[in-house]
């Protein structure tokens, strides 16, 4: 296998080069590397770096941003592959700002980060209804809910999609992530969350870790 | 020792003795702390900002704040977008309809009012403009700013440029007609994790935008503070190196402390750092809060305040213990006994 050309993938990825990813991950292709491992040796490895560098204040939201935009460069090549090789996501989130918040760039980064880790994101935007989360959820069979409040007169809402998803009978088939500017541990615990991270990437790798959790039951 | 409310602000930023700490709200109340409150019984007739600092007994601080925007410019199609989709609109359509002459955007008499509540002595006031991370992120929008230090450096630096040009021109304009007590840029480029962008970019998108317009602002003797929510730890030191004099409002959730600031940064003043999630368990709590920033206000030139607007789960009699705490607490800040190094704007 082309180590090197997986590597330089990933360099590219962290740099945010989300052309010269798209024109790898074909090369690779072209040379017969598995979708799977071009997704979990270059897209993957380089989105963790990117991610763990974001975690120690070495990049910022911009590095982070375009990091994320070639990551989508090279899922959008490797995406219709992956599928005809019956390579599936490690699992689905429903991902929003709760209703009342339309604030999104915190959502949005936690969502790019999660895609980083090979999971499918169903991202319900801004100002999302309890009703919508849980309708979403049930449409995409989903093992992760994320929820993201900037104010603290809005992270109620939190609570508010748990409770729906409570009402609707299916907290238990999911867990739930809550996050935002106001949210502590404290809070999550409050309200009954299954799990709160300080960062967009530690989210991710909670994610991941909570999705398998779920999978395994 | 009798001082005006601004002779007091101006001594306290320079280190010099005064007879207590400025006592003041920077921000306005949320709507929904005002409505609360006056379902507690506010009478309705003290529900405006100024009349809510009268009310509460505060030094009344007065915001000022201007944009280089007009009427023409085109609105964001919704929440957090921008005005520009492609690299030519804004020739095209947006820089055509900023930069105001100075004279068309203040009405007649206006300096004078400013002036005349100064010679009354009970009001603070402060000016205030977008900054050079605050002001581009209105045109290209929240996410695509985030972009544009990557996609398109060189219109990210030349906004920059012609609008830092206008602030000189209207800096000259307004403190020739009114020396402001303090002025801020509004920036918001942290969040609770530090700031959204590195020192790099900083350095190449940001300062030397500052560092043309704060000397010119300097020039008048106005302090200048930067006002960023979220965590500042690292952009302190990057506000500091381009001439500011302080920041506010330190959110305490962000996991700001002030006091490593002083030991960093000991020309700088802060304004803010008092836990407003505090105020809601009641006098107790509040005293508590401050008795963890006492030490840094005895310190420096800390103006604790509510570390941005009071949230609407605090009881209106709670808002009254916390200005009884704060003016207690305001006395025992008094610069009588420590040397403390003025602001930049001072030396």
């Amino acid at each position: 296998m082309n180590t090197e050309l997986l590597n330089e993938i990933s360099e590219k990825l962290q740099r945010g080069k989300a052309k010269d990813v798209s024109a790898l991950v074909n090369q690779a292709l072209e040379e017969g590397i598995a979708p799977d491992v071009i997704l979990n040796d270059a897209l993957v490895v380089g989105m963790n770096i990117v991610g763990e560098k974001f975690r120690s204040n070495e990049v910022f939201v911009p590095e982070v941003l375009v990091a994320a935009r070639a990551m989508n460069a090279g899922l959008k090549i490797l995406n219709p592959v992956l599928a005809d090789a019956g390579v599936e996501p490690i699992g689905t989130a429903v991902i929003c700002t709760v209703k009342g918040d339309m604030h999104d760039i915190g959502k949005n980064l936690v969502r790019m980060m999660i895609e980083g880790q090979g999971i499918k994101c169903v991202d319900l935007g801004v100002d999302a209804a309890p009703e919508a989360v849980v309708a979403a959820v049930k449409e995409n069979n989903a093992q992760l809910v994320c929820l993201s409040a900037l104010l603290t007169t809005t992270m109620g809402g939190q609570r508010d999609v748990i409770e729906a998803l409570c009402e609707a009978g299916i907290r238990d088939t999911v867990r739930v992530m809550v996050g935002g500017a106001p949210v502590t541990k404290e809070w999550a615990d409050d309200i009954g969350a299954d799990c709160y991270t300080l960062d967009a990437a530690s989210a991710a790798k909670e994610a991941k870790r909570l999705i398998l959790e779920m999978k395994k039951g | 020792m009798k001082l005006t409310a601004s002779e007091r602000f101006r001594r306290y930023l320079a280190g010099e003795e005064v007879d207590r700490m400025p006592v003041i709200e920077w921000a306005p109340w949320w709507n929904l702390t005002v409505e609360r409150w006056k379902s507690d019984g506010l009478p309705a007739e003290h529900a405006g900002y100024e009349a809510l600092q009268a009310y509460f007994g505060l030094d009344k601080c007065l915001q000022t704040s201007v944009s280089c925007k007009t009427a023409q410019t085109p609105a964001p199609p919704g929440h957090g977008l921008g005005i520009m989709e492609e690299e030519d609109d804004y020739d095209n359509t947006v820089r055509p309809t900023l930069f105001p002459a100075y004279e068309t955007m203040f009405p007649a008499g206006f300096f004078d009012a400013l002036q005349a509540s100064r010679d009354r002595g009970d009001t603070i006031r402060f000016f205030t403009v977008e900054g050079f991370f605050w002001y581009p992120r209105t045109l290209f929008g929240i996410e695509n700013h985030l972009y544009s230090f990557y996609d398109y450096p060189e219109l990210y630096k030349r906004i920059c440029n012609e609008y830092a040009d206008w602030l000189v021109g209207l800096f000259h304009y307004v403190f020739s007609r009114f020396r402001f007590d303090f002025m801020s840029f509004a920036e918001d480029m942290s969040y609770n994790n530090g700031p959204m962008i590195s020192r790099a970019a900083f350095d190449e998108f940001l300062a030397p935008f500052y560092r043309k317009v704060i000397p010119v602002i300097h020039e008048y003797g106005v302090p200048v503070f930067i006002d960023s929510d979220g965590d500042i730890t690292l952009a302190v030191d990057w506000y500091a190196d381009v001439g500011a004099d302080g920041m506010f409002p330190l959110e305490r959730q962000a996991g700001v402390d002030v006091s490593l600031y002083l030991d960093k940064q000991p020309d700088m003043a802060f304004i803010g750092h008092f836990d407003k999630m505090c105020m809601k368990f009641g006098a107790d709590a509040i005293r508590a809060e401050f008795e963890r920033i006492l030490p840094s206000m005895q310190r420096g030139k800390v103006i604790a305040s509510v570390d941005h607007q009071t949230p609407p789960d605090v009881p209106l009699d709670t808002y009254r213990d916390y200005v009884a705490l704060l003016r207690e607490y305001a006395e025992m800040a008094t610069h009588k006994d420590t040397e403390i190094s003025a602001c930049p704007v001072y030396r």
